[in-house]
Formats: structure tokens, C-alpha cells, sequence
């Protein structure tokens, strides 16, 4: 595949809809993403094991109205980051809403 | 009864016997009030999968918390705890069925640049634009080549497709945690050669963004 045929399939696999901003809109939303990462990216990261020994500690404290963002600022930042744990979180939050 | 404390399950779990089997029993009917919320919205709760899936998840998670009993450092409620692992072992399961028909993305790289960034921008730029959305491409992509390997390329594109992370690391012959190290590894260097250059990603993205407005 050539260096063209990488970037379109990076950022523009399919040339159909365009976005309000010009730019056919997966493209754009793929460009989006990528530097929404780039911008998140820390010098120190937690890994998703390391997040996952944390993930039930997070989950109670923010079920519990506290501060996770700031008491838990790594975990935060793995789960903006990472799509798998935060849908983990989720599912883990909504356990705790429904079944208290 | 799954009204213990967290010494009384980590006790109980560890007796052996007919205490353990209660507790396991216990146990069981709380993950299972569980997992209906890892199932909704991404498998049909009445369909024969899903009652597999409910069996199989609650015997893989039953395994594990006596496998990690030791691990639990009383940090949170112990149901909580397996509950987690529930989870996670209803999501990876759910992804792996969910993306198992769509191929990761594969390419091969060669250095063959060309004229062909002029097809990228969108008509609705004016002239001015569509050279910026072009050069800043070129400039992007040539970074994203010399500072990744293939490896990390073929990665951060399936994410970008929207692969899970599981699902990629996978098919990558690697697993989840490895692969998050990688693309932390190719976010930094990225990000660094951009400020090497001068850009922030929001100034890059403020290229595109403020195309047509």
C-alpha cells in the first residue's frame, strides 16, 4: 500500500459524508481523534492492568459522589484514554447504580 | 446470603467445604444479577448466545476470584471486586464475538510519496486551505513514518478504525496491556516530534477545523 493509500485509509476509508468543517467526516473524525490522544498523551501512563487492580476502588468512590478526577487523576487519564477500560468502567458503574 | 463483610467472603471462599460451596453459590447469584448490564445493548439477553455467554462468564469469573483471592486488598466492597472481573470477562468475550467477522486493518509501507494529497482536502476549501490541509497532511503522515514502527502503525490504525484494544492486541499476537505500552510508546513520539517541529496537535487540528467556517 502506498504512503497515499495509508493516510486515506487512516483518516478517510470511505469518501462520503462530509463534515460541516469541509473534510469528509470519518476523516475528520479520525484526524480528530488521533490528536485528542496526541494532546491527552502523558509522560507516565497507567497500563490497563494497572488500571483494571484500580477500577473497583474508582467505581465506588465516584458511585459515591467523590472526586475521582482529582483523587485518582491516572486512572482518569487511562480511562479518557483508553476505549476498553472506560467501557469496563461503565458497565462496572452501572452494576453498582442498579443493584445497590 | 450476600450480605458479608469483606472478611467473611475472603473466610468463607477460603474454608473449603460445604462454607465455600454456599459462598461460591452466593457469589454466583450476584454476578449474576450482574451481568445483564455488560450484556445490554450489545447481545440479545433472550437469544441462546446470551445464556452461553451468562454460563460461561460466571464460571471463568467464579475460577478467577479463587485463583486471585489473594490479590483482593480489601479496597473496595469484595462484590464489587468480582464484579469487575465479571465484566471484564463478559466484554472480552462480547468483542471477540462482535469484531471476530472484520479483518484488522493490513497494509504495507513504502516511502512512494506523491502528488496525491491534493485529493485529500475537501472542495469546499478555498484554495488556500485545501494547499494548508495538504501540506499539513504530508507533514503528519511523514512523521507518523519515520517515528513508528510498522507494528505501531498497524495498531494505531485499528484503534482508529475503532477496533477494541483487546480485539487488536489479539490479532497482533500480543494482548491488551502490551499493546496500550506500544501506543503510549508511539503517542509520545509522536507528540514529541511534533513539538520538535513546532506543532501541538491542537495546531493541527486547527488546520482542518477551521476549513469552510
Amino acid at each position: 500500500m502506498k504512503i497515499k493509500q495509508f493516510f486515506q485509509r487512516f483518516f478517510n476509508p470511505n469518501k462520503q459524508k462530509t463534515s460541516p468543517g469541509g473534510m469528509p467526516e470519518k476523516q475528520s473524525a479520525k484526524m480528530q481523534k488521533m490528536l485528542a490522544m496526541l494532546s491527552n498523551t502523558r509522560e507516565v501512563e497507567l497500563t490497563c492492568d494497572q488500571v483494571f487492580a484500580l477500577l473497583d476502588q474508582f467505581t465506588e468512590l465516584a458511585a459515591q459522589g467523590e472526586n475521582v478526577a482529582q483523587l485518582m487523576p491516572l486512572v482518569q487519564q487511562h480511562l479518557d484514554m483508553c476505549e476498553d477500560c472506560r467501557e469496563e468502567y461503565r458497565v462496572l458503574e452501572s452494576i453498582l447504580h442498579g443493584t445497590a | 446470603m450476600d450480605k458479608r463483610t469483606n472478611e467473611e467472603w475472603l473466610a468463607d471462599l477460603r474454608a473449603g467445604g460445604d462454607r465455600q460451596a454456599q459462598a461460591l453459590e452466593d457469589l454466583r447469584a450476584i454476578i449474576l444479577r450482574g451481568l445483564p448490564y455488560a450484556i445490554a445493548g450489545r447481545l440479545d439477553p433472550n437469544s441462546p448466545e446470551s445464556e452461553a455467554l451468562v454460563e460461561e462468564v460466571v464460571q471463568e469469573t467464579l475460577m478467577n476470584v479463587l485463583k486471585y483471592l489473594d490479590t483482593f486488598e480489601g479496597r473496595s466492597q469484595f462484590t464489587t471486586w468480582a464484579h469487575k472481573i465479571a465484566v471484564r470477562a463478559a466484554l472480552t468475550e462480547l468483542r471477540r464475538v462482535r469484531w471476530r467477522e472484520v479483518p484488522l486493518p493490513e497494509m504495507e509501507m513504502d516511502e512512494d510519496t506523491d502528488s496525491s494529497y491534493r485529493e485529500m482536502p475537501d472542495n469546499q476549501a478555498s484554495p488556500e486551505e485545501q494547499v494548508s490541509q495538504a501540506e499539513m497532511m504530508k507533514r503528519v503522515n511523514h512523521i507518523l513514518m519515520e517515528e513508528l514502527t510498522e507494528k505501531q502503525r498497524k495498531a494505531l490504525m485499528a484503534i482508529m478504525e475503532g477496533f477494541p484494544l483487546e480485539e487488536a492486541a489479539r490479532r497482533m499476537g500480543t494482548n491488551r496491556n502490551a499493546l496500550y505500552k506500544m501506543l503510549h510508546d508511539a503517542r509520545l513520539r509522536l507528540k514529541k516530534r511534533l513539538e520538535k517541529e513546532g506543532l501541538t496537535p491542537q495546531e493541527v487540528l486547527s488546520v482542518f477545523e477551521k476549513v469552510g467556517k
